[in-house]
């Protein structure tokens, strides 16, 4: 059995703040270990062990129990339907799943819509529950252009400021979800190493709700 | 075509050698436990009427493999195999008053997401005991899965035990629509207590409700979070299931450090009716197995008789031995 619980982290838009998150929870984690080349880096104490990884990979690691517990978006949550616990609110990364349409294009709601997004699940799900028909094309990136270059009509995508979509022509029309980090934990490791996951869900609550 | 006709679907996999060598010891291991609780052993047909699966739990008829036969009946490669059980205890061995002690070894087939990379076919071993009610026959399954797992070396195995009657009391006293008690079961099971808090309030139920949730959130350990959980409780059904599990307790006392008495979990597709279980192993990433009482199951093929069970993955099992 490791003795250190081991959290995996998503590398990107959320890295930074997850870490500065659990340095004020008192998880402090030292900035050479990270840039080194090493699978795992500690944290001061040796309580947990954290891995970086890609934020779309977190839930499968741990889904599948590799690793114990994991922050991740809501927006890969929802897409992939994950069996896991998901005990605590982050807010952090918040942001906004909208559909975002060329300035000055209203939905009716009766058009056949080319949809592009990063989330072909959530999207099909959300244009199913409101009797549109949609067809999705999935995308890897840089879904705002996808309007321009005339591939859909309308993107559904994550919107933190707006300035990427006004850029590119784009407003939003319609929220479908309100979007933040999670702290998620695999449902094994939530019953064998209950005493820890309820240590770390404790310390991170603490934080994360210190104003309310 | 070549590369068709030489690989294998995703999801399974051949036994060579030693696995297979491997599994048919520790398959006679527990045939030898199962031998001496004097439990016989059926092996049920390979395919069902998908029917058979879609009267005992949805989930899982979603996920099995389906075709149609001659007839365009809808037929499933055995996705599960306690159905199967009901069936045939319903159909071939039914009277009343009896008590049948069955247990069975097999593969089962569901479908997966080909993303997350689990198996579509896996090793199950499990017992049902059919015809007694009461929680010395829960106990009887409870230590049968003890010893079965001590048997084949596992010898840190530890079982958490709920009852069902716990939230379903709760819910019920909530008189809430199918679709709201279907969120609000979801949100319970998810376990993010704030959100939880939330979600009550938003559904205009009473403070000392949500307080009995908030409570049970947290009853997971010895016996004494029975204790816990009984002082608020006030649901006739809730308090009655707490008295169940005291019993329980008492009976299954040679493997007090192996209890934990967990009320955090919710059987979401209230497929249980009674006591519920799950096998753990500190060393192991997975669920070991999982069990508890389902009383309505028989009578969804006809015949009212109460019933307990389990069922090992013996994958989970495997892994590192």
């Amino acid at each position: 059995m490791r003795d250190a619980l081991l959290i995996a982290l998503p590398k990107g838009r959320l890295f930074d703040v997850t870490l500065d998150l659990f340095g004020r929870a008192g998880i402090e984690t030292d900035r050479a270990e990270i840039s080194s080349r090493k699978l795992t880096f500690p944290d001061r104490q040796g309580l947990y062990e954290f891995v970086a990884l890609k934020p779309a990979d977190v839930p499968i690691y741990v889904e599948s129990g590799a690793v114990d517990a994991g922050i991740v978006g809501s927006d890969v949550l929802r897409e992939f339907d994950c069996d896991l616990y998901e005990p605590l609110d982050l807010r952090i990364g918040v942001c906004t799943l909208v559909v975002a349409a060329p300035a000055g294009v209203t939905l009716t709601g009766q058009q056949h819509l080319r949809v592009a997004t990063k989330y072909p699940r959530t999207a099909t799900r959300f244009f199913a529950e409101r009797n549109a028909h949609a067809h999705i094309v999935r995308l890897e990136g840089s879904v705002e252009i996808a309007p321009l270059l005339g591939l859909a009509d309308v993107i559904v995508d994550l919107v933190e400021t707006g300035r990427t979509l006004r850029e590119n022509g784009l407003e939003p029309v319609e929220q479908v979800a309100r979007i933040s980090a999670k702290l998620v934990v695999n449902r094994t490791a939530m019953k064998t190493r209950n005493a820890a996951v309820r240590t770390l869900i404790a310390s991170l609550d603490t934080v994360v709700y210190e104003d309310s | 075509m070549n590369g068709q006709s030489q690989g294998l679907p995703a999801g399974f996999r051949d036994l060579l050698f030693e696995e297979a060598e491997g599994r048919r010891r520790m398959e006679s291991t527990l045939a030898e436990v199962f031998r001496s609780g004097r439990y016989r052993e059926i092996v049920p047909s390979g395919i069902e009427f998908l029917d058979v699966y879609t009267r005992g739990n949805q989930v899982i008829s979603e996920r099995a493999f389906k075709f149609l036969d001659r007839d365009d009946r809808l037929l499933s490669l055995r996705a599960d195999f306690t159905p199967a059980v009901a069936r045939i205890v319903s159909s071939r061995l039914s009277g009343a008053g009896e008590t049948f002690r069955i247990w069975y070894s097999g593969d089962v087939f569901r479908r997966v997401e080909p993303r997350k990379g689990g198996y579509a076919e896996f090793w199950q071993v499990g017992a049902e005991l059919i015809g007694r009610n009461g929680p010395e026959h829960d106990c009887e399954v409870i230590n049968l899965a003890l010893e079965c797992l001590t048997a084949i070396g596992i010898q840190d195995a530890a079982v958490h035990i709920n009852h069902a009657g716990i939230f379903r009391g709760i819910l019920n006293s909530l008189h809430l629509t199918d679709a709201a008690r279907g969120r609000l079961k979801s949100e319970i099971d998810r376990k993010d207590a704030r959100a939880l808090a939330t979600h009550l309030d938003d559904l205009g139920v009473a403070g000392h409700i949500g307080e009995q949730v908030r409570v049970l959130s947290r009853c997971i350990g010895t016996p004494d979070v029975l204790m816990d959980a009984a002082a608020v409780l006030e649901d006739g059904e809730s308090q009655m299931a707490i008295t169940h599990l005291k019993d329980v307790a008492a009976g299954l006392e040679r493997w007090r450090d192996r209890i934990t008495f967990d009320l955090t979990e919710i059987d979401e597709l209230e497929y249980y009716t009674g006591v519920m279980f799950a096998f753990f192993s500190p060393t192991r990433r997975s669920t070991l197995g999982m069990g508890g009482r389902y009383d309505a199951l028989l009578r969804a093929f006809g015949s009212d008789l109460p019933a307990v069970g389990f069922s090992l993955s013996m994958d989970s099992v495997m892994e590192g031995i």
